[in-house]
């Protein structure tokens, strides 16, 4: 052999044993969701609702900075899309564009003979809904590693980004509901104060018609009614009669509790929250830390609700899942909540606040559960399939070509070996279309060497000799052989990028396929001729 | 072994009349009998991901007719599901489950619907009625192991991450077991090895329904549109893209021919998938853009001849009708061997693929025959017709 040739064999030999260390064992390749059963959810997130929670946040900050500069009755409240201060006189008016030019830069602020009107600017809501879209990907991110599933990926797409896939392999059906509740609940925790009012009446009104009733039908300024829902263990405590609510049915309530709007303590403060069970009463409970601004805010709220003797509700994306009773200001801001939770909800819970608070909520725009006994037969049939075909390919070429066919098997081998090999390295995900793009990818690496082949038969009837046929049909078919890939190569390149999901994998494959073939053809084909023909110089046939 | 002994010279120039007039009249009446004008009444069968919907693949043990799970749908509130049959095994049968989003229906109904459709073929269950235990072939992986962890069957000692690091393993291990039976029908299909505390656990907890969802698919309405929109620009610009490199490696005839050609393929494939009954779904347009680039790859093949031949002292002087003839004789015998074996493999996928690869490989199937025809009769013949045209005498050659 000469130095050339060994060289080659050396090359070839070192890509062959560097591609199966991609795929070898089997195991490592990555099967897609919809081979291997699992989860796929596509979220999009309601940025509008980053923008309304904005706008509750400004009418509270500004209601406090216009008491503490003097306007002690003026109450800001939200209008549509912007926030309206009434009431404050025409000549005073210099001192709120004070105000407003010092703390709510964000937002346009326009004069009447009224008041003011806070509009947000378009490049703040953009700001706004960015920072949503960061925050709600971060958290999933949380929720979902604390959920403790398996190789999950969570990717934000989308024009605005606005977009998150999470797909979870091997979650079976049971789990997809629990873990769709934990994706779409933005987990936002308040601390509020119940509203004041007559101690005769109790802590609640059992329907929201009753509440309104109590009061005129009109309540009282910066106050709101929130659902205090029924929990299974209360239900069950009480002797009353609990069933389970079906999915998208709302939870049973228990009563409606009138609170202030304003916000004391958001759930951005909590630092560390974890559930856990309350030896006397042996319910289970949950307690978080605040950091430094939650604890002070707590402070506040803890001295307020003991000096006027009320009480601090603790809202969970707007329901009352708690009310705390304060006897003395608390500093420290270590807080437990004593709900009456089962375990998975104290678990679930202490999750949502760990994990942080969306500034928005989720929209489904996608659910894909795939069993694996699916995939498990989708692979059986497609393997089957492409073997057949890879099969009736090689008895063809050695039927038609005789040795010259073994030459095609071997490059086709070869070319199968290098996009195992390729696939693994970049860590590319095998779906069920993909398996089609391997088999599809085979024919075209046959293309090329029947491209060649006959191209050397035409040659050596034209009166060559042997190596100048292998020479001339290489040679002429080169061009032909990078057009027609070329051409798939961009078929391929545009389906990766406007295909999602299992249509990627199957441009990856193809991708793939048309590099492997380009290689084999070209490269392999023709060390293997040459090879031959430096082994029996000046022959005077072809096995062809 | 060898297709042609000595080179053809078949004149394939002379029938192009006939071979355009058969093949785009066949696209014609394709298109009028689906009349895709007509919106919702076209005959187009959309996949939910186009329409928004539910999807649903879910097996039967035994002989369930498909009247049978149709009524049981209808008798639980949906009214309106599609229900296919498939025997991809014996003793199992396998249904596909459609049900069409409804306008203006919330995002939020989807998991009720699927729930509803769950429980309307859980009827189908005679034993379920009178056994309450849950349904080993349908409970997940979660489930089974929170269980044996509170119930702890084989004693074992430590926190609660040793004692799933205990089970899990035997948990995933019934799984395959079940993934294998789809569904279990026997508690002897368990694992063999299997200790008997926990095989004891399954018989006592578990009974073996005859049901098992495979596969559960909802799809937004509101994103629907948007994934109309994307397959449509991505054939566009593939389509674009090709014709851009043509042009640039060829000239603008070959590249119209090109194009004419891929038009030409891509919509008798369109006709014949939707005669056939086939339903679009995003992996079937994936299988339509393969076939661009196949066909395209396959014209290239006898352009690239034609090119070459430009360039031969013989061809200086001859019409450009003979030298396309030749080319395309020269070329006939790769054309017709490349075709076959890429139509075996398409062929085997299509009949030993499964159903899931049925409707993609299709396109495949219906692709490479005419994408080899179409670029004899179709994408030859406008080369010739442009350059007759617009070229003058010797323009193609003196480009090429």
């Amino acid at each position: 052999m000469s130095k050339r040739s060994l060289w080659r064999l050396i090359f070839t030999t070192l890509i062959c044993v560097a591609c199966a260390y991609f795929f070898v064992p089997l195991s490592k390749v990555r099967l897609g969701l919809d081979l291997k059963g699992g989860v796929h959810f596509e979220l999009e997130v309601q940025g509008q609702e980053a923008l309304e929670a904005d706008l509750r946040d400004t009418r509270d900050r500004l209601t406090d900075r216009l008491k503490e500069k003097g306007f002690p009755e003026v109450v800001a409240r939200v209008d549509g899309m912007a926030v309206k201060a009434d009431g404050i006189p025409v000549e005073r008016q210099p001192d709120v564009q004070r105000i407003v030019s010092q703390g709510f830069s964000g937002y346009d602020a326009t004069f009447t003979d009224k008041g003011v009107t806070l509009l947000q600017k378009s490049s703040y809501q953009k700001s706004l809904k960015d920072d949503a879209n960061k925050r709600a990907l971060q958290i999933i991110e949380n929720r979902i590693n604390q959920f403790g599933v398996a190789e999950p990926e969570i990717t934000a797409t989308g024009a605005e980004g606005n977009r998150i896939v999470v797909e979870l392999p091997g979650v079976g059906d049971a789990e997809r509901e629990r873990i769709k509740g934990l994706l779409t609940t933005p987990g936002r925790l308040e601390q509020r104060l119940v509203a004041k009012q007559d101690p005769t009446q109790g802590m609640g009104w059992p329907t929201r018609e009753a509440a309104l009733a109590r009061f005129g039908g009109q309540l009282p300024p910066g106050t709101e009614l929130l659902a205090q829902p029924l929990s299974e263990r209360e239900a069950r405590r009480e002797g009353k009669a609990w069933t389970a609510p079906g999915p998208g049915q709302p939870d049973p309530i228990r009563s409606w509790v009138l609170v202030e709007e304003k916000v004391y303590v958001d759930g951005a403060d909590i630092t560390k929250a974890e559930p856990s069970i309350n030896p006397q009463t042996d319910q289970h409970e949950i307690s978080y830390v605040l950091n430094r601004k939650g604890a002070d805010d707590f402070y506040n709220l803890s001295g307020i609700a003991a000096e006027e003797n009320r009480r601090i509700a603790v809202v969970l994306d707007r329901k009352v899942v708690s009310i705390l009773w304060c006897k003395e200001k608390i500093p420290g801001g270590a807080v437990r909540i004593t709900g009456s939770f089962t375990k998975d909800e104290a678990e679930d819970f202490a999750l949502k606040l760990k994990s942080g608070a969306m500034r928005a909520s989720m929209k489904f725009l996608e659910e894909r559960a795939m069993g694996p006994s699916l995939g498990a037969d989708s692979i059986a049939a497609g393997v089957r399939g492409a073997l057949i075909g890879f099969l009736a390919i090689i008895a063809f070429m050695v039927f038609y070509y005789r040795w010259s066919g073994v030459n095609a098997i071997v490059a086709l081998t070869v070319n199968l070996i290098v996009m195992l090999g390729l696939m693994g390295s970049f860590h590319a995900v095998i779906t069920l279309p993909g398996i089609a793009g391997f088999a599809l990818t085979v024919g075209m690496a046959v293309d090329a060497n029947i491209l060649i082949f006959e191209r050397i038969r035409e040659e050596l009837s034209n009166g060559k000799s042997v190596a100048g046929a292998i020479q001339a049909g290489f040679d002429r078919v080169f061009w032909t052989i990078v057009d027609s890939h070329v051409t798939q190569l961009v078929a391929a390149i545009l389906l990766f990028i406007f295909g999602t999901g299992p249509v990627k994998g199957f441009a990856v494959t193809l991708t793939v396929g048309v590099v492997a073939s380009l290689f084999t053809s070209i490269y392999i084909s023709r060390f293997i001729y040459d090879w031959i023909l430096e082994r029996h110089p000046g022959t005077k046939t072809l096995s062809i | 072994m060898k297709i042609f002994q000595n080179l053809p010279h078949i004149d394939f120039m002379k029938y192009k009349t006939v071979a355009l007039a058969i093949s785009w009249g066949m696209i014609l009446l394709c298109f009028l009998w689906i009349h895709p004008w007509k919106g919702a009444s076209a005959r187009v069968k959309l996949g939910m991901q186009f329409t928004g919907g539910i999807d649903m693949m879910v097996a039967f043990k035994g002989n369930v007719p498909q009247e049978e799970v149709r009524n049981a749908l209808y008798a639980g509130g949906v009214r309106d599901a599609a229900v296919v049959a498939y025997k991809d095994k014996p003793g199992v049968t396998t249904f596909s489950i459609k049900v069409k989003a409804r306008k203006g229906q919330d995002e939020k109904d989807s998991s009720i619907q699927i729930k509803q459709i769950t429980d309307a073929l859980k009827h189908l269950d005679a034993k379920a009625a009178s056994d309450h235990r849950m349904d080993l072939n349908t409970e997940s992986v979660g489930v089974i192991v929170d269980s044996w962890m509170k119930q702890n069957p084989l004693g074992a000692q430590g926190d609660e991450t040793a004692l799933r690091q205990t089970y899990e393993p035997w948990v995933n291990k019934v799984i395959r077991a079940r993934e294998k039976a789809s569904p279990m029908t026997d508690y002897n299909q368990l694992p063999s090895d299997l200790p008997a505390p926990l095989r004891a656990s399954l018989e006592k907890d578990y009974r073996l329904g005859n049901l098992t969802i495979l596969k559960n698919e909802s799809f937004s309405p509101s994103i629907s549109g948007e994934w109309t929109l994307k397959t449509l620009s991505a054939v566009g610009w593939a389509l674009l893209a090709i014709l851009l490199y043509v042009i640039f490696r060829f000239t603008v005839s070959f590249s119209v021919g090109g194009i004419v050609a891929l038009i030409h393929d891509v919509l008798m494939a369109l006709g014949l998938f939707v005669l056939f009954g086939f339903e679009f779904s995003v992996p079937v347009v994936a299988s339509f853009l393969i076939l661009i680039g196949y066909s395209m790859a396959d014209t290239i093949v006898v352009f690239d001849r034609i090119r070459e031949n430009s360039h031969k002292p013989e061809y200086r002087r001859v019409d450009i009708v003979k030298l396309v003839n030749d080319s395309i004789n020269q070329t006939l015998s790769r054309t017709i061997l490349t075709s076959l074996s890429v139509l075996f493999v398409a062929l085997c996928l299509f009949i030993w693929g499964g159903h899931a690869l049925r409707d993609l490989s299709f396109p495949l199937v219906v692709g490479v025959i005419t994408g080899t025809y179409s670029s004899i009769f179709i994408a030859s013949p406008v080369v010739v017709f442009w350059d007759h045209t617009f070229g003058g005498k010797d323009k193609l050659k003196q480009h090429a």
